[in-house]
C-alpha cells in the first residue's frame, strides 16, 4: 500500500506499532524482572521496577540442588562462556575456513559434551533431568517426523491417484479434531502394555498428532519444484531415491527446516500429552505447572525463573531461523 | 509417479497415522462406551451407550461447553482485528524497522503456551503491575472471581494467536499488485475505500483460511486455561470443554466417560469440518 508520508502520520505509525511491542513483550519483561528479585522484593505492594537488589538466587533454587562453596561463579561463567563461543561459531559458520557441515557437527557435539558434563561438574536438580527430556524429546520427535514427512510430502506431491487426495483430506481432518480423542486412547494402550512413562512412547505419540500438519506443508514445498529436475536425474541412472536425497532435498532445505520449527515449537510446547503419558519424565512445560497454585509466595519467583529458563532456548533458536518461522506460517496460507 | 512408488515413499507416515490417529479414534469411540477406570484398565466393562448419555446430561459438560464457545466469540474476531490492523500498519515502514518488530511481535507466539499462561498469571499476582493499576483505578482489591479469571483467559488467548493472525496477513499484503493500488489513487479512492474495495477482497481468503485455524485451535484450548484457573480449581468454574475432559479422566478417573466426551466433542467440530473438508477435497480434485 502507498506509503503514508506526512511526519504526523509516521510519528502514529510508530506509535501504534511501538504499543503493540511493549504488549507483546510485557508478560515476558515482568516475569524476567520478577525472576532476579528476592521475594520480599517480588511480592511488595506497589510493583518494582527499579531498585531492588538483584539476584541469582531464584536461578540457583530452580537448577541446582546444593551450590557450590567455592568456584560456583568461576564455573557458571566458564560454561557460559563455552555456550557463547559454539553459539557464535554457528553464527559465522559461514567465514570459518572448514566445510559448513563440520562446524555444524563439531558444534553439536560440543553441546552434547556440554549437557553431559554439567551434571558431572555441579549439582544439579531435577529440573536439569526435566531439561535433558525435553530436548530428548524435541529431538527425537523432530528427526522422526521429519524424516518420514519428507518421504511422504514427496510421495504426495508427486502421485496423482484418488488415493493421494484421501490421504491429504484425512490428515487435515485428523489435525483440526481435538487431542484429547487420540490422547486418552495413547494413555490406555501405554497403561495396558507399560509403556508410559517412555520416552518412545512420547516421541511416537507426538510425531503422530504432528504428522498431518507435517506432509501438507512439506508437500506444498515440494510441489513448487519442477519435475523435470529428478526426471533428469533419473536419466543419468540414478534411482528415485537417489534422486530424491541427491537433488531434491538440498532444493527444499530451507522449507524443511520451516517445517522442523514447527514441530520443535509442538515437542517443545506440549503439556497435556506429556502430563497423561508420564509420571516422572516430565518435561519443562509438565515440570513448570507445578509452580502454578500454591500460596507459598517463595512460588513465585521461582515460577519466574523456571519460567525465563524454559524460554531463553527456544528464543535463540528462533532468534537464528525468524525467516523459515515466518516463511513457514505463511507458506499455506498465501496459496490459498 | 506410479502406485507402487508413491506407496513406498508414504507408507511410513500412513501406517503411523493409521495405527496411532485412526485406530486410537476408534478405540474411544469403544472406551467410551465401557465402564473404565484406572482399576480396570485392563477388563473394561462394557455398557453401551451410558456415557454418552450421561456426558450430554451433565450440566458442568455444558457449562464448559457455553465458555467454550464464548472463548472462540471473542477471541476469533479479535485476532483477526487486530492482526489485520497492525499487519497494515506494519506494511508502511521499512524492511529493516519490519524485521526487528515482528521479532518482538513474534514473543507471544513462540512462548511456551504454558509459560506464557503463567507469565500472564504474574501480572495479575498481588504484586503484580496490573493488579496495582487496578487497585489505583477502581480503588478496591483486585480479587480473582469466575469473572477475571474468564476475561484472563480470553486475553491471553487474543494476546498469543494475534501473533499468527499478524504474520499471515502481512504476507498476504506484501502480493496486493502495486498497480491497481496506483490506479485506485489517481481516481481519487481515499484510504478508507482502498481498503474496502482493493485490501480486503484481495486478503479474502487468507480471512477464510486463518477463521478456520483459529477455530480449530481455540475449540480445544486447554493450557491456558488449566493455568489461569489454578490448576483446575472449581472455584473459578471457568473449564473449557477440553480442562473438563481432563477433570474427568485424572481426577474422577471416569476413563469411559472423558472418552466418551472427547467423542462428543470430536462430532462438534465435525460439524463446522466437514463443509470445509468437503471444499479442500474438490481443490484437491480440480489441481491434479
Amino acid at each position: 500500500m502507498s506509503k503514508v508520508t506526512n511526519p504526523f502520520g509516521r510519528l502514529l505509525i510508530h506509535l501504534v506499532l511501538i504499543v503493540f511491542a511493549i504488549y507483546s513483550a510485557f508478560p515476558f519483561f515482568w516475569t524476567t524482572l520478577q525472576s532476579f528479585k528476592t521475594f520480599r522484593d517480588a511480592n511488595s505492594r506497589t510493583p518494582l521496577f527499579w531498585g531492588f537488589t538483584p539476584t541469582w538466587e531464584n536461578y540457583q533454587e530452580v537448577w541446582l540442588r546444593s551450590v557450590p562453596e567455592t568456584g560456583g561463579a568461576t564455573l557458571a561463567f566458564f560454561l557460559l562462556l563455552i555456550v557463547v563461543l559454539l553459539i557464535s561459531a554457528l553464527i559465522f559458520a559461514k567465514y570459518i575456513p572448514v566445510p559448513d557441515s563440520i562446524v555444524y557437527a563439531v558444534v553439536g557435539i560440543g553441546f552434547v559434551i556440554l549437557l553431559w558434563a554439567i551434571p558431572q561438574l555441579a549439582d544439579v536438580s531435577q529440573f536439569y533431568d526435566y531439561f535433558i527430556n525435553t530436548l530428548i524429546v524435541t529431538v527425537g520427535t523432530i528427526v522422526v517426523s521429519i524424516s518420514i514427512g519428507c518421504l511422504a510430502g514427496y510421495g504426495l506431491a508427486r502421485y496423482a491417484g484418488l488415493l493421494g487426495v484421501i490421504i491429504l483430506i484425512s490428515a487435515l481432518a485428523f489435525r483440526a479434531l481435538p487431542r484429547l480423542a487420540f490422547i486418552l486412547p495413547y494413555f490406555y494402550i501405554g497403561t495396558v502394555t507399560g509403556l508410559n512413562d517412555t520416552y518412545f512412547l512420547v516421541i511416537i505419540t507426538l510425531v503422530a498428532v504432528n504428522q498431518p500438519f507435517t506432509i501438507w506443508m512439506l508437500r506444498s514445498f515440494f510441489m513448487e519444484i519442477p519435475k523435470e529436475l529428478e526426471e533428469s536425474a533419473m536419466v543419468d541412472g540414478a534411482s528415485r531415491l537417489e534422486a530424491f536425497v541427491r537433488v531434491i532435498v538440498p532444493i527444499v532445505w530451507p522449507g524443511i527446516i520451516s517445517t522442523a520449527l514447527f514441530s520443535l515449537l509442538l515437542a517443545y510446547n506440549e503439556f497435556l500429552l506429556v502430563r497423561l503419558l508420564t509420571q516422572s519424565n516430565w518435561t519443562l512445560p509438565v515440570a513448570i505447572s507445578r509452580f502454578t497454585g500454591g500460596e507459598d509466595p517463595r512460588h513465585l519467583t521461582l515460577a519466574a525463573a523456571s519460567a525465563v529458563s524454559a524460554t531463553i532456548p527456544i528464543m535463540l533458536v528462533i532468534l537464528f531461523f525468524q525467516k523459515n518461522l515466518v516463511k513457514g506460517l505463511t507458506a499455506g496460507a498465501v496459496k490459498g | 509417479m506410479k502406485r507402487g512408488t508413491f506407496f513406498a515413499f508414504s507408507s511410513p507416515s500412513i501406517v503411523i497415522m493409521t495405527l496411532l490417529m485412526l485406530i486410537p479414534l476408534l478405540m474411544a469411540i469403544y472406551l467410551g462406551m465401557t465402564r473404565l477406570n484406572f482399576q480396570n484398565v485392563t477388563s473394561p466393562e462394557f455398557i453401551g451407550l451410558a456415557n454418552y448419555v450421561n456426558v450430554l446430561e451433565d450440566e458442568q459438560f455444558w457449562r464448559a461447553f457455553r465458555f467454550t464457545a464464548l472463548y472462540i466469540v471473542m477471541v476469533v474476531p479479535m485476532v483477526i482485528i487486530v492482526g489485520f490492523t497492525i499487519a497494515m500498519v506494519l506494511d508502511q515502514v521499512s524492511v529493516v524497522t519490519r524485521g526487528i518488530y515482528l521479532s518482538i511481535f513474534l514473543l507471544p507466539f513462540i512462548i511456551v503456551p504454558i509459560v506464557g499462561s503463567l507469565m500472564f498469571k504474574q501480572l495479575f499476582e498481588a504484586s503484580g503491575p496490573l493488579t496495582y493499576l487496578y487497585q489505583e483505578i477502581f480503588d478496591v482489591r483486585y480479587r480473582p472471581t469466575e469473572f477475571s479469571v474468564k476475561a484472563m483467559i480470553i486475553f491471553y488467548g487474543v494476546w498469543y494467536i494475534t501473533p499468527f493472525t499478524l504474520v499471515v496477513y502481512f504476507a498476504g499484503l506484501q502480493t496486493l499488485p502495486g498497480d491497481l493500488m496506483e490506479a485506485a489513487s489517481i481516481d481519487g479512492a481515499s484510504w478508507h475505500e482502498k481498503i474496502r474495495f482493493i485490501i480486503v477482497p484481495h486478503v479474502q481468503s487468507l480471512t477464510i483460511f486463518v477463521l478456520l485455524f483459529c477455530i480449530m485451535d481455540t475449540y480445544r484450548v486447554f493450557d491456558s486455561v488449566f493455568v489461569l484457573s489454578d490448576n483446575l480449581n472449581p472455584i473459578y468454574r471457568a473449564n473449557s470443554i477440553m480442562t473438563y475432559t481432563f477433570q474427568q479422566a485424572t481426577l474422577v478417573q471416569n476413563l469411559g466417560k472423558a472418552n466418551a466426551m472427547a467423542i462428543i466433542t470430536v462430532i462438534g467440530i465435525l460439524i463446522v469440518l466437514i463443509p470445509n473438508l468437503y471444499m479442500s477435497y474438490k481443490e484437491q480434485i480440480a489441481e491434479r
